[in-house]
């Protein structure tokens, strides 16, 4: 028989661990990671600390190259693939390679969300989810010293923060429209305000943002259904979405993310979704979730490696564990941990 | 073409440098080439020259461009804002490593929104038949067939129910995104050709069947789907329910109509879409289009999708409505959550309700645009057991003398494009039959060329979107009826109409000229240039397949695969022996040439 070639799409946690996984159970099959970025794995939650310049750059990465060179999984870093065929089990890179396969694991993660509404002057937002974001961060912070901040998610929270160390004025505009691990009710609403003001952050009141200009290079000019003010730098934190676009008309099943059974597998035989990409009908919830967090990302990349390897692993959560976030329900086991 | 080659008679290209007259072919096998190799005007349901249209705007002939849509569509500035464009979907541009497909449909409204006024019309009319048609409805079809029926000669009336002509068109297509004066001149140019209109008469009430085919030669029925399906679960009855077609048409007809702050849509066509932005437009502040399937199987383009949700309407997909909640007036809806369900190799997604997964959504009116039916009608021929005239797919025969059936009211629900074409070929036969002879034909010309003029670096030019009203609260001024899109100016449809690969053009090597050097491989962009032992036929001569080979000695041809070819040129450029020709091969409609034969 010859040697069973597995691919994992992405290369984030869910994505790692489904390579250690199938590494320990098949040790002379071919393992290939393909990202789309051209950098190591990472820590996200590291990012705001390396933009207040508290950790270097090396320490926010998770794994060294020789990682794969021991465990013999290829890493191919910067080679976005565009297509798949499902029919004939391929996959087609950018630079127009195609790549067989006899199991594949897609663990793409999510990507910054902008509503669309909000898309005509997402050139003037920054977000922070990769490195390459944060870099643009520092840079931008060199020149700028006010930031006003659109958000409500985690890593908003603790980029505020990271902006207060660097002295730079900061105004939190906490809207409906933004993301939130949970319907913004006016008590959740109070808690994040008071304490976002306890660590010296102005709130900006507002229910809505109307218009975004551009004044000059590093100003502008935000229209609030209340006042319009001016900043040196904006950033925009509306959660993420599954990074799945790529893979729209294949015959996969996509609403948000890749819809997968209890077992994580999608509807093609050897195929599987795991991570911030897949999305799994809960019953007592009556609707699909997608998990997100590091913890569970590496628990279903895990899972999802162990079901392609032969095994029958359920994946189940309760559901009090599971939110709302911008109409879709995630499972987040960190949001209660703030 | 190939299978010219193939059967080692002339190709074209060495015919044409003999003789550089046009070249008309009715072989099939070059029909069948048409369909694989120009998938965008093969895509169309009236044929558009698409390629051509596209080039004449690059030339920046903006009238020519028009005509050329207008010689088979008849409505292009309403289409280029409204069609369906199934031409988009088979795009070559489109395909996966190519990047995305042109924005074909936006060049054609390019086209009709910066053509000088009062350009020149180009129809060529033929002489009085000396017998008349009456066309039932005036939508899309009805017009359609109307044209080319006055076109042939003939005398034609039309009635209309409504008190303006245009049918869908016009009571169920919002005037936010086709300007009521765009609509208005295209069909006066067709009512100008002699056409007569009836308006705010209801054949069959107002006017009897029978008074008709007593007084004309031929009675064509293109009287449209009017008849709201309904969803058939328990509250529809309820106040605040309402059928997204009525719903459209009353704002269309300028009724005063309002709705709730929160409105649930029922429905996945363009009608479900129309209806969310309406309610959006009188004032619902929360507004959601609810599916049973998958947003990527929406029956709309990802335009429309991105337009919708940019004016801040969700899509709720994976719902199957189980009740309307209320008990006076609509308060919410009971859905089922749905899973998708094993299909049918290259068959279409469907969904199945999942057992137990009921939830509910709150609402103070629910919109219900899940299609419609033909109306009953009171004519004579046989009907659907609906009471429904049935009329034949092919030949648009009912069962009763004289009388015709096309458009939506013989198909069911379509798009404006199908329902042309289908006027069109309606009207086609109607004169035939009245007439004992040929009016038109479709032929493949085929004409000898030189290569693209192209510049390769035109192949990474992003699709440029269309521009539209920003901000959005922009577009809900007055009485919400400013037109969202605004349409390309002259150098965004110029750019745009660079990216088409104008697959009209046809790249052959001459094989008896070829030295198997090689070089147009090594420069091909793709895999679009094949070494071939062999070439396999289908039944009627034209290339089915081609036989490829990694043994140099089993080489037996170099062929362009025009499947594949993205019509760069590079081939025809670093040639060494000039053994590639070019010809520019279109599937065009002309006057018959075969005299009484039918």
């Amino acid at each position: 028989m010859s040697v069973q070639r597995f691919v994992i799409i992405g290369n984030g946690p869910a994505a790692n661990h489904a390579a250690d996984t199938l590494r320990q159970q098949f040790s002379e099959s071919r393992i290939t990671i393909f990202s789309k970025d051209p950098f190591r794995s990472y820590r996200p939650h590291l990012l705001p600390d390396f933009i207040s310049g508290l950790v270097k750059e090396q320490e926010i990465y998770f794994r060294p190259y020789d990682y794969y060179k021991e465990r013999d999984i290829t890493l191919r870093l910067g080679q976005a693939v565009v297509g798949v065929d499902f029919s004939r089990n391929r996959l087609f890179l950018e630079h127009r390679e195609v790549v067989p396969f006899d199991g594949l694991i897609i663990a793409t993660g999510a990507k910054p969300r902008i509503p669309e509404k909000f898309q005509l002057f997402a050139d003037m937002m920054l977000t922070l989810k990769t490195p390459i974001d944060a870099k643009m961060w520092i840079q931008k912070l060199l020149d700028v010293e006010s930031v006003v901040i659109v958000g409500g998610d985690l890593t908003s929270l603790s980029l505020t923060k990271a902006l207060v160390k660097l002295g730079k004025r900061t105004r939190f505009i906490l809207t409906e429209e933004a993301f939130w691990p949970s319907v913004l009710t006016n008590e959740i609403y109070k808690t994040a305000t008071d304490r976002l003001e306890r660590l010296g952050i102005e709130i900006v009141h507002c229910r809505r943002i109307r218009r975004i200009a551009r004044l000059g290079e590093n100003s502008l000019e935000i229209e609030t259904d209340r006042e319009v003010i001016e900043t040196g730098a904006l950033g925009a934190f509306f959660g993420l979405v599954p990074d799945v676009g790529f893979l729209t008309k294949t015959g996969l099943d996509i609403d948000r993310g890749i819809l997968v059974d209890e077992f994580l597998k999608t509807r093609f035989e050897g195929v599987y979704a795991a991570g911030d990409c897949a999305q799994v009908y809960h019953p007592v919830l009556r609707d699909y979730w997608v998990s997100i967090g590091y913890e569970n990302a590496a628990f279903l990349g895990r899972t999802a490696a162990l079901n392609l390897a032969g095994s029958h692993l359920q994946v189940t959560l309760k559901a009090e564990s599971i939110l709302e976030v911008g109409g879709v329900k995630v499972n987040t086991s960190w949001w209660t941990e703030f | 073409m190939a299978n010219r080659f193939a059967s080692e008679e002339l190709t074209i290209s060495n015919r044409g440098n003999l003789d550089p007259t046009v070249i008309y072919s009715v072989d099939p096998a070059d029909f069948r080439y048409m369909t694989v190799n120009v998938p965008c005007q093969s895509a169309c349901p009236a044929l558009t020259n698409i390629p051509a249209y596209i080039r004449a705007l690059y030339e920046l002939k903006f009238g020519v461009s028009y005509e050329i849509n207008r010689a088979v569509n008849l409505l292009p500035g309403t289409l280029g804002r409204i069609c369906s464009r199934p031409c988009e979907l088979k795009c070559r541009h489109g395909e996966t490593e190519l990047g995305a497909a042109v924005n074909i449909c936006h060049v054609k409204r390019a086209a009709a929104d910066l053509r000088r006024p009062g350009h020149a019309y180009l129809t060529p009319r033929f002489a009085p038949a000396g017998k008349s048609v009456c066309v039932v409805g005036s939508g899309p079809a009805g017009l359609a067939a109307s044209h080319d029926l006055a076109i042939m000669g003939f005398d034609v009336t039309v009635y209309e129910s409504c008190d303006e002509p245009g049918g869908m068109l016009r009571y169920g297509i919002p005037e936010f995104r086709l300007p009521r004066n765009i609509l208005t001149e295209e069909i006066q140019n067709i009512l100008r050709l002699g056409v007569s209109i009836k308006t705010g008469l209801q054949v069959g009430v107002d006017v009897t069947f029978e008074y008709l085919l007593s007084h004309f030669d031929a009675v064509l029925v293109a009287a449209g789907c009017y008849q709201p399906m309904k969803l058939g679960t328990p509250g529809e009855g309820l106040d605040g329910v309402r059928s997204g077609l009525e719903f459209v048409m009353d704002i269309a007809s300028g009724k005063k109509i309002s709705v709730g702050k929160r409105v649930l849509v029922i429905g996945a066509g363009f009608t479900a879409f129309d209806c969310s932005r309406l309610a959006l437009r009188l004032g619902a502040e929360d507004v959601s289009i609810c599916i049973r399937g998958f947003e990527e199987d929406l029956r709309v383009t990802s335009d429309e999708v991105f337009e919708a949700k940019r004016e801040g309407i969700k899509i709720r997909s994976l719902a199957l409505t189980k009740r309307i909640l209320g008990t006076e007036s609509a308060e919410g809806i009971e859905f089922l959550r749905t899973r998708p369900v094993e299909r049918p190799q290259g068959g279409r997604r469907t969904v199945e309700a999942i057992p137990n997964s009921e939830f509910t959504i709150d609402a103070d009116t629910v919109i219900v645009a899940i299609g419609q039916t033909p109306e009953a009608i009171n004519s004579p021929g046989a009907k659907s057991q609906n009471g429904v005239l049935i009329g034949d797919r092919e030949n648009f025969q009912s069962s009763s003398p004289k009388l015709y059936v096309t458009g939506d009211y013989l198909t069911g629900p379509t798009t404006v494009i199908e329902s042309i074409g289908n006027g069109r070929k309606a009207a086609e036969r109607i004169a035939e039959d009245l007439a004992g002879r040929k009016f038109k034909e479709w032929v493949i010309r085929i004409q000898e060329t030189r290569i693209t003029d192209r510049d390769r670096s035109w192949d990474f030019i992003p699709r440029l979107e269309m521009p539209s009203v920003l901000p959005v609260k922009d577009r809900f001024v007055g009485e919400g009826t400013v037109e969202v899109e605004t349409g390309y100016n002259k150098e965004q449809a110029h750019q745009e109409s660079k990216r088409c690969y104008l697959c009209y053009l046809h790249y052959e090597i001459d094989v008896k000229k070829c030295i198997y050097c090689r070089y147009c491989i090594d420069n091909a962009p793709r895999d679009c240039i094949k070494l071939v032992k062999q070439i396999n036929l289908d039944e009627i001569g034209a290339v089915k397949e081609l036989v490829e080979t990694t043994t140099w000695s089993e080489v037996n041809a170099v062929v362009i695969d025009n499947s594949r070819c993205i019509r760069c040129g590079e081939c025809v450029r670093v040639c060494p022996v000039d053994c590639i020709s070019v010809s520019k091969v279109e599937l065009v409609e002309r006057p018959s040439t075969v005299e009484n034969e039918v």
